[in-house]
């Protein structure tokens, strides 16, 4: 029971609700609707969240090319978001996403970490531990390889937990 | 010496903008560099380019400058970051230089 309970990084829940495992969607569209639901059912941020990420995906898309993983970020301002959290995609077929900073590219993004942020400044260090997965070859491939949710969640988990020294 | 400042900027000043300017600052200040590092949303910047040297930036730049701009994107993925922090050190040098002369 222990290993399946919320946990709580300074307030912010990563949480196997919020956690989606071989997920098939054909854009990024879908997937963003299926874990915005998940966000808006168990509570965490309000109806207008998925549109406003949607919105901002289209000005500002959000996906990055890692080492070991094509990873999108979504996520949008604080005024949407109830409390603070992160839901998880690993998808079964790679879904094409714009890249962030040059949306005129195209990344094949296997992984979606959405982000629901009440207070950018009070979860800073803890989004930072979250972004730094980017550079964690280990973390990625575990995430990648993983087929339940709870091997998902400890990858992400043990991945913050080696940030906690690198990041205050 | 002459601090350079450097703005950087995502699409709302937050996250990612902060997150890429904390590891920018890190990776400067361990070459002794005086610079000032910020972080700024995309649509803050025009009433605030006039104050730095240097943008570096994780979203297309709308506000048309001549100052430098670099991607920040290597600094969020790793991919690409030594380079990245070598250009910008050139270019600190190059305005520190440009400044003190």
């Amino acid at each position: 029971m222990s290993n399946t309970e919320d946990t709580t990084l300074a307030n912010f829940k990563i949480d196997e609700k919020l956690i989606l495992v071989n997920e098939s969607a054909d854009s990024p569209e879908e997937i963003i609707r299926k874990l915005g639901t998940l966000l808006f059912d168990n509570g965490f941020v309000k109806d207008s969240y998925t549109q406003a990420v949607l919105d901002r995906e289209k000005v500002y898309p959000t996906g990055l090319q890692a080492r070991m993983a094509g990873v999108a970020i979504p996520h949008t301002d604080t005024d949407h978001v109830l409390k603070p959290a992160i839901a998880i995609a690993t998808l079964a077929k790679p879904i094409t996403f714009q890249m962030m900073a040059t949306p005129e590219e195209k990344v094949q993004v296997e992984i979606v970490i959405m982000l629901a942020v009440h207070d950018a400044k009070l979860v800073i260090p803890v989004l930072r531990k979250v972004i730094f997965i980017l550079e964690n070859d280990d973390a990625l491939v575990a995430m990648k390889n993983a087929t339940t949710k709870t091997e998902v969640k400890t990858a992400m988990l043990k991945h913050i937990e080696s940030m906690n020294k690198k990041v205050k | 010496m002459y601090k350079v400042k450097i703005v950087v900027v995502c699409g709302s000043g937050v996250a990612m903008a902060m997150h890429a300017a904390y590891k920018l600052k890190e990776k400067l200040e361990a070459e002794k560099l005086s610079v000032h590092i910020d972080g700024s949303g995309n649509n803050e910047l025009p009433g605030r380019i006039a104050n730095y040297d240097i943008v570096v930036s994780n979203v297309q730049v709308t506000v048309e400058t001549n100052k430098p701009v670099f991607n920040a994107i290597p600094l969020i993925t790793g991919v690409g970051e030594d380079e990245l922090v070598e250009k910008i050190i050139v270019k600190v040098k190059e305005i520190q230089a440009e400044k003190s002369a």
